[in-house]
């Protein structure tokens, strides 16, 4: 537990200071140096720098603050998605529960890779966003946390559906509707702290899923376009120089495996922790 | 070790192989084995006959100057098929033919790619099984060259083209591509596995001569760590040039691996170079475009991220074109004179960021370029680079092919754009420089002069070399043509970009040509080192 | 229970029916059509060509036309022809399944097989060094990204060693067996490594439940022999759970595989998919998706069905 979660707040603090980091070396991650391509490390690049001779150290921060944003930022999206529905359908139940749970089933049968190549293509122009809007640049980042909320929503969703019906049947639950507590009373203070724990821990590994999830569709072309990187953008992008520079797909790679097996991990102790007779789940 | 077979391996598969259905480089790669166009240019950017037997010319009275009933010139072009040429499956290819292939080209519903030549031929008349005579609604230097005008086998085709709708799907390039009735080449298609490979046998009808390999196997491998993995396995013995690795790969590969392959860089006629919309008030001012070169170290970038093999480009006509001229206004890479420039124009530097003119306004602009090519997107964040240091922001936002090409440049909403103009040997600039093809909602759009270049120079230019037969008086017009527009500078010439040719050092005669017609067609002379 | 599968297979068939039509929208709304495709490949098209075009191929009609067209066509059994491929849908696809199914179909073996034992082998020692590395190595084996663990393979075997050819399926010049299995060996290895990890980690937690249960103590308690308590007692109500990913994964065997498809030059169903859907081709992308969506919608009944038949506590009103 305590290593990844180490692991994490290094990567995550190195990622997040990355800007800081690059003023007080006087660098600039998008600063190219065409004299200077594929340079091995030196004092002044400690990773080299890459096909256009950029820092590579700073690209890889930079990187990170993007993934990681990403994974963030759409694994919190979701657990407040699937937290919503989940409560909804557990308290409510009746055809909302019905509907919203066979919705989930419904997304955890389909496709979703390929249904996620459509929807990561799609032209926002043509569903009637403005020009400017649909190609800025943070758009392009907030189409992939979305498409990841659509993939990853359903975890909390089941995990919160289930922990609401154990607890809305609970003695305390009861007691304080008789009292006559309104629902988000209810919900808000006695529902959601109960389904905290796995909520927390559910998160924390789609965090992982979500940064594994955006460099395949790096991988694709769908990911985040430049001058913004990822470290799956900049893995498919070294891709091709794989031969002759490996390092160049070696770091964001090996960045992505430590982030990914970190937040497993954690979320792995962190489950263990809430429920030691729980034996881990996938 | 004697070789009787090749495997080739290319990075995109081709869609169905009619060869007057939709062009794709592809495409036109494999059917080079197997189909011979009319004619072609040739590795020395010479017109040639491949299923003709002489080009018609005004000496040879093959070509007869015709006047159209608007007074305006046409002309009369007879041809004769060559007499050994057949189908491969041994029906000889006649003027039959030649009349179904201009059926099909007229008929609206048929879904011809290239309907705009079909246009301009008035009509075919038929001498004999072997020659035949094309009547012309126009007269330009190059009215010899019909190499579009590739030949359909009646025999086969006919019946599929009975529905006319529905012959995209019903011909037998697509229902039943290894067919020998459909290849008139050395070559025949004797595989077919969508997605995965083709493979080719020669020819036994074939009357030309015998081809060395008996059998060539091309493979699809779209991810080209895969392809170079297959190529040093063995798996495929050369990567075509055509449809191959961008140059930057195979620069890396060469650099690896070049002592063990015979590697071609062969510069060719696509002119990578930055738009510049002149309704953009900034950039209207020619001073601001004459900054934006000199500010970038085109010879650098070249030399760097393509190792010198593409050669930076001046203007928009390819050194190896007939009409090309070195005689014209040249901007090496110079900052100060470009910061002196952007001064002069009313854009002043500013302590940090990017110069303001007197209004307060920021020297900004979006660079625009097709997402997804990886070359184009790193010299794309070059350009952002140097640019910056002379104190001009840019906003990089890329667009799929499809969008930038079918929507954002054809109506024009951009400020620079980076691409590339894919021509042939002494094309015509007509529709990217003339001033009525500026694409508008009143033309559907159409017409390629993206930057509202309006010059009636350009334009009196152009009009008089296309229909000026003097090659001597032509080469004056095209040499005036590049002074003018390096003069006004409506886009940024970039350089002229190279394909990489990956063959094994036991290959002989592939002669990559750099126009866009494919090695392929001139497979007869390759061969093996003894 | 009938009454059960009958509601299912309605509700079934109502979403494939929603899904047909989400799926010809959203590929509606991608940007561009076929036509300014066939624009950006040939620079000699003219406006009038691309007008004449577009109506050719019908898509200067509505889109909730041209959907309502196809969707009477399908009932009647008629896919349609493929835009790119500009062949009956069915002959395009059947070939691709069957490429995808080989390829799916033995990863998805060989995984399954190995994580059985080792899931097994680990629920039985909880807490041990032996349960730790496994556990370990199944996280590194969830959190790799698929194209690095590809790449890392094709550099070391295809190109570094030799050994193997990188891609393709084989075939063509010489298409025996034992070049096809070869060619199959990355493309498989990959997809092993990609999915046992997370086999193996609910194959064990399945186990230890149920190696925890009362009537498994029960067993114990009157003297069974282990192997008989594991074997029997235990893996029988495992099965449950492992009924549920073998339902899961075999949506996969239809969908296919894209990163590793794309890797390796495999002609399977993900790339076609992928390639259908960026090439606007309507018809072929709506059948690859919806076969992949109504198998994997199958499987899971099928895999209900099965809880219902394993474990007696189950039953479904």
């Amino acid at each position: 537990m305590r290593l990844p979660a180490f692991l994490l707040a290094l990567i995550a603090v190195a990622s997040l200071t990355g800007p800081f980091a690059a003023h007080l070396l006087g660098g600039d991650p998008a600063a190219v140096d065409l004299l200077h391509r594929f340079a091995a490390p030196s004092a002044a690049h400690p990773l080299g720098t890459d096909e256009l001779g950029r820092d590579l150290m700073l690209r890889l921060m930079e990187g990170g603050r993007v993934s990681l944003t990403i994974g963030i930022a759409a694994a919190l999206a979701a657990a407040a998605v699937g937290t919503a529905v989940g409560l909804a359908a557990g308290y409510l139940g009746g055809w909302t529960d019905r509907v919203l749970m066979r919705l989930a089933d419904g997304v955890i049968a389909l496709p979703l890779l390929p249904l996620l190549i459509v929807l990561a293509a799609l032209d926002l122009h043509k569903i009637g966003i403005s020009r400017s809007l649909a190609e800025s640049s943070g758009v392009s980042l907030m189409r992939i946390v979305v498409l990841a909320v659509l993939v990853v929503w359903t975890t909390a969703a089941r995990l919160v559906r289930g922990a609401t019906l154990v607890t809305k049947s609970r003695d305390f639950v009861r007691a304080a509707q008789s009292l006559g507590a309104g629902v988000p009373h209810i919900l808000w203070r006695h529902i959601l702290p109960n389904v905290m724990a796995p909520l927390v821990v559910a998160t924390t590994l789609s965090v992982g899923d979500i940064i594994l999830l955006e460099s395949v569709l790096s991988f694709l072309g769908l990911g985040v376009q430049p001058p913004l990187a990822s470290w799956g953008s900049m893995l498919s992008n070294a891709e091709e120089l794989i031969s002759s520079s490996p390092l160049l797909a070696i770091y964001p790679g090996a960045m992505i495996f430590l982030t990914v097996i970190a937040c497993n991990l954690l979320g792995d102790a962190l489950l263990q922790r809430f429920d030691p007779r729980e034996p881990g789940r996938t | 070790m004697a070789h009787d077979q090749l495997t080739i391996g290319i990075v995109q598969f081709p869609p169905a192989l009619n060869p007057n259905l939709e062009a794709v480089a592809a495409k036109s790669y494999v059917l080079g084995f197997a189909l011979r166009p009319f004619t072609v240019f040739d590795a020395d950017w010479k017109l040639v006959c491949l299923l003709c037997t002489e080009l018609p010319s005004f000496d040879n009275g093959r070509a007869v100057k015709t006047q159209l009933p608007d007074g305006k010139a046409g002309v009369d072009l007879t041809y004769t098929i060559r007499p050994d040429a057949m189908w491969a499956d041994g029906v000889p290819v006649t003027t039959d033919d030649v009349k179904f292939t201009y059926e099909f080209g007229r008929n609206k519903q048929s879904a011809v790619a290239n309907a705009e030549m079909y246009r301009e031929i008035l009509g075919v008349d038929v001498k004999d099984d072997k020659t035949f005579t094309l009547h012309w609604d126009r007269l330009s230097f190059n009215y010899a060259a019909i190499d579009d005008f590739v030949l359909l086998p009646a025999h086969l085709e006919r019946a599929a083209f009975a529905d006319p709708v529905q012959y995209k799907v019903r011909t037998l390039y697509a229902t039943d591509p290894t067919n020998p009735g459909l290849y008139n080449g050395p070559y025949r298609i004797s595989e077919f596995v969508a997605g995965s490979h083709i493979v080719l046998e020669s020819n036994p009808h074939w009357a030309g001569p015998v081809p060395y390999f008996k059998r060539i196997t091309i493979r699809a491998i779209e991810n080209s760590a895969a392809l170079e993995a297959n190529l040093l396995s063995g798996t495929i013995n050369m990567i075509a040039g055509e449809v191959g690795l961008p140059l930057d790969e195979a620069l890396a590969f060469d650099q690896r691996h070049g002592h063990d392959y015979n590697i071609i860089y062969k510069p060719g006629l696509t002119f990578e170079h930055v738009d510049c919309n002149l309704d953009n008030p900034a950039l209207a001012d020619r001073r601001v475009r004459e900054a934006l070169l000199r500010g970038i170290d085109r010879a650098t970038l070249v030399k760097t991220l393509f190792a010198g093999k593409q050669a930076v480009a001046d203007s928009f006509v390819e050194p190896l074109d007939a009409g090309y001229t070195g005689d014209v206004a040249k901007y090496p890479y110079d900052p100060a004179r470009a910061k002196e420039l952007l001064e002069e124009a009313g854009w002043h530097a500013q302590s940090d960021g990017p110069r303001k003119n007197s209004d307060g306004k920021t020297l900004s602009f979006e660079l625009a370029t097709t997402a997804g090519n990886r070359s184009r997107e790193l010299v794309e964040q070059v350009l952002q680079s140097q640019w910056k240091e002379i104190g001009v922001d840019i906003r990089i936002h890329n667009e799929p092919a499809r969008v930038l090409f079918g929507e954002t440049l054809p109506h024009r909403h951009f400020d620079l754009a980076m691409y590339a103009w894919m021509s042939a040997p002494e094309n015509s600039p007509r529709s990217i420089f003339r001033s009525d093809e500026v694409p508008t909602e009143a033309n559907g759009y159409a017409g390629e002069n993206l930057v509202d270049y309006k010059s009636p120079e350009m334009d009196r230019l152009i009009d008089a070399l296309e229909v000026e037969l003097d090659p001597d008086r032509r080469k004056q017009l095209w040499a005036k043509a590049q002074q003018l527009y390096a003069t006004d500078l409506p886009s940024l010439p970039l350089y002229f970009r190279s394909d990489a040719y990956i063959l094994p050092k036991w290959l002989t005669g592939v002669r990559p040509t750099g126009n866009q017609y494919p090695t392929t067609l001139w497979s007869t002379d390759w061969g093996e080192a003894k | 229970m009938i009454r059960f599968t009958a509601i299912r297979l309605i509700e079934i068939a109502a979403m494939l029916v929603l899904m047909s039509f989400v799926i010809y929208a959203l590929i509606g709304l991608m940007p561009g059509d076929p036509i300014d495709l066939m624009l950006g490949a040939d620079p000699h098209l003219t406006s009038a060509d691309i007008a004449r075009l577009k109506v050719l191929y019908g898509v200067d009609r509505p889109l909730i036309e041209r959907y309502l067209a196809w969707a009477q066509a399908a009932l009647h059994g008629d896919l349609g022809y493929s835009r790119l491929f500009l062949t009956p849908v069915a002959a395009t696809l059947l070939p691709r399944l069957g490429n995808s199914l080989i390829l799916m179909g033995s990863s998805f073996a060989i995984a399954f097989a190995a994580s059985l034992g080792l899931g097994i082998a680990a629920a039985r020692r909880p807490r041990t060094r032996f349960d730790g590395v496994v556990n370990l190595a199944c996280f590194a084996g969830v959190s790799l990204p698929t194209f690095w663990l590809a790449l890392i393979l094709i550099l070391i075997f295809a190109e570094g060693l030799g050994w193997l050819p990188a891609s393709g399926t084989g075939g063509g010049e010489n298409g025996d067996l034992a070049d096809q299995l070869q060619h199959l060996l990355l493309p498989v290895v990959t997809l092993v490594i990609a999915s046992i990890g997370g086999y193996t980690r609910y194959i064990r937690a399945a186990m230890r439940d149920a190696l925890g249960q009362d009537h498994i103590r029960t067993a114990r308690a009157k003297g069974a022999s282990e192997a008989r308590v594991v074997w029997r007692h235990a893996l029988r109500s495992a099965m449950v759970p492992v009924a549920t990913i073998l339902a899961l994964s075999f949506g996969t065997l239809v969908s296919g595989a894209l990163v590793t498809e794309e890797m390796f030059a495999y002609p399977g169903m993900g790339k076609l998919i992928f390639d259908a859907v960026m090439g606007n081709d309507y018809n072929l992308a709506l059948a690859a998706l919806l076969l992949a969506t109504a198998v994997t919608m199958l499987a899971n009944l099928a895999a209900d069905l099965a809880y219902a038949w394993l474990d007696p506590r189950v039953s479904y009103q």
